[in-house]
Order: structure tokens, then sequence, then C-alpha cells
């Protein structure tokens, strides 16, 4: 079980805005969905699915299950302005791997929102004792690559023309390891 | 002369300061949470020991002042439940401690940057824990005698 006993949790960005950081409840489809919806095209291009489709993130929301997929919600007002998702194994060789994704609204970065997320998904990792943390980023996505990599990510490697977006426009992707205590022990 | 507020030795108004600071009012650190951590990571960062003219004296007190301020995050790193920063605080004193003090090999500087650079990943964590945005030294860079300001970016 992943502890969640520290949401929700009040952060203060940059701008003096307070943010509230919290797992996602099945309630938050409309504000996770404008939030969604509002992203570049590039921020949306690792879906699997068409998240401008609302059915596609009432679905996720009616599906919840923290212990694989946790998605912690940062909530301005009644708005979403930032997402990170900590994505687990419970079996097999990647059970100690967790895999991030971070999605910054654009009028909320540079405000230091991204870090914060970053802090708490390796606050997360540390706590259900993953060995790594695995972020995929694209490489035109350098605020979020530097970002990553003063938190402790190091690039593991860069695949050229590895990544399509929705247009199929193909773009270099970025791939950074967090090593977490667990390997040291 | 150190501050007796957060104990660095800032620049302290009038005189020589530039800065400049409400009446009655002598450090840009008072009121601000992690007060001494925030101020003896910042007297490091524009220490002299960063500079092309630093001496070898500049870089023992840079690993000194630097020494310190591990042992103080570790003091308050004590009681708070964050094992990311723990694992950050390690490696600081890896990477101090893979230099003596008198060294004067360029990689010397090397693992004091990279000290430093965890300390204030650590202060950052104490600081988000907190619910506070992290720390800037170029918010402070004024009241050190800075030559320039590094980049700042954030996410």
């Amino acid at each position: 079980m992943i502890p969640l006993d520290r949401y929700p949790k009040e952060i203060t960005l940059r701008d003096d805005a307070r943010v509230i950081l919290r797992p996602m409840l099945p309630e938050d489809t409309d504000a996770l969905w404008s939030f969604l919806r509002q992203l570049p095209e590039i921020d949306k291009s690792h879906f699997h699915e068409d998240v401008d489709r609302r059915e596609v993130v009432e679905r996720w929301a009616t599906s919840l299950n923290y212990d694989a997929v946790l998605p912690i919600l940062a909530i301005r007002g009644d708005r979403v302005v930032g997402t990170v998702t900590l994505y687990r194994n419970r079996t097999g060789w990647k059970q100690r791997v967790g895999i991030v994704r971070i999605l910054i609204s654009p009028d909320h970065r540079h405000l230091g929102l991204g870090t914060a997320m970053i802090r708490e998904v390796r606050h997360l990792g540390e706590k259900v004792a993953l060995n790594y943390l695995l972020a995929e980023v694209i490489e035109e996505q350098q605020s979020a690559v530097r970002a990553l990599e003063r938190m402790g990510f190091e690039k593991a490697g860069v695949y050229r023309n590895f990544v399509n977006d929705r247009e199929g426009h193909l773009h270099n992707l970025v791939v950074l390891l967090h090593p977490m205590s667990g390997l040291e022990k | 002369m150190n501050c007796p507020t957060c104990g660095a030795d800032h620049i302290s108004p009038p005189g020589r300061g530039r800065a400049t600071l409400a009446f009655g009012k002598s450090c840009p650190y008072q009121g601000v949470p992690y007060t001494g951590l925030r101020a003896g990571h910042d007297q490091i960062y524009f220490g002299r020991w960063r500079r092309m003219d630093a001496t070898s004296i500049d870089l023992r007190r840079g690993y000194h002042q630097l020494e310190r301020l591990l042992r103080d995050i570790a003091v308050a790193l004590e009681t708070e439940d964050i094992p990311a920063a723990r694992l950050d605080l390690g490696k600081a004193f890896e990477a101090l401690h893979a230099s003596g003090p008198g060294e004067e090999d360029p990689q010397v500087l090397r693992n004091l940057d990279h000290a430093l650079s965890y300390a204030h990943r650590v202060i950052g964590d104490l600081l988000h824990e907190k619910g506070l945005p992290p720390h800037s030294p170029a918010d402070f860079a004024e009241w050190f005698d800075a030559g320039e300001v590094p980049f700042r970016e954030d996410w």
C-alpha cells in the first residue's frame, strides 16, 4: 500500500499561489479533462488514448487503483494545474521501477510546481521501496529535462527519432533514471 | 562580521551594503524558515572559494563551512521523515569527503560543488515538507559580494 496520509498537502508556489496536492478522485473527471485539453499537443503525445475525449478521462476516474497508477493532482481553486503520476508493476521484473509522468499547465510553469511534483514522486518512490524512478521526456521539453536532472534524475539514454506525436512527427526521447535509496541497502 | 540573526557573513546596510531592507530589519533571512540553513548555504554559494582568484585558504574555508552546513542539515532532518533527502545528504557528505580540506586539485572544486548542490536539494525538500517554495540563492544575491548571479530557471 502507498502511504497517502500526507495528503491533502498545501504548497506555495513562487508567485505565492497556494496549490493543494492530493490523489485523484472519481469526482475530478471534469477538472482533469479541462486540464488535459488545454495542454500543448506535444505534452499529450505519450498518452495511448485520445485524452481530449471526456469518456477516456471518465474511465480513468472510475477505475482508480492507486497501487498500480497513482495520479497526484495539483489543484488551485477548482482548477487542476498539474499532475504527477506514478505507475508501478506489482509483479515481474520491473516491480521495483516506478514510471513517472509529470504534466504542468502552461500558465503554471516556471513557478516551481514541476519541481514540487518531482519532490512528491521521489518521496512516494522511497516510501514504496522502489529502486528506480524512470521518466521519459521528449527532448524538446528541455525545462522538464533540466528540472528532473536537478532533482537527481540522470540521463540514461536518448533515442533518436524514437517517438511520434499525434501528427506523426518524430521526436527524440530522453530516458532519465533516478536511483533510490533501496539500491544502496 | 557575521550576522547575529542568520550567522552568515552577508553585507549589512548601511555602509558597504548595496541592498536595503525595511526599517529595523538588518538581515534578509530574518523570519524565513530554516534561516540558518539558507543563509549558510548562500554564504558558501557566493563564497570566495568559487572565484577565479580563490586562494587555498578560501578553498579550505569553503570546505569547513560546507561541512558545518551538512551537519546542521543532518540535525534538521532528524525529526523529518524525508527518505529522499536523507539519501541526498549522504551523497553530499560523500562528495565532500571525496577530497580533503587541504587539497588543491581542481577535482576538489567539483566535489565541493556537488556537495553544495545536494545540500541545496535537501534544503528544498525540508521547505517542500512545510509547503514552501524552494530556496533560491538568487533572491539573496545582492546581500553578498557576488560578481554575478547564476542563471535561474525553475519548472
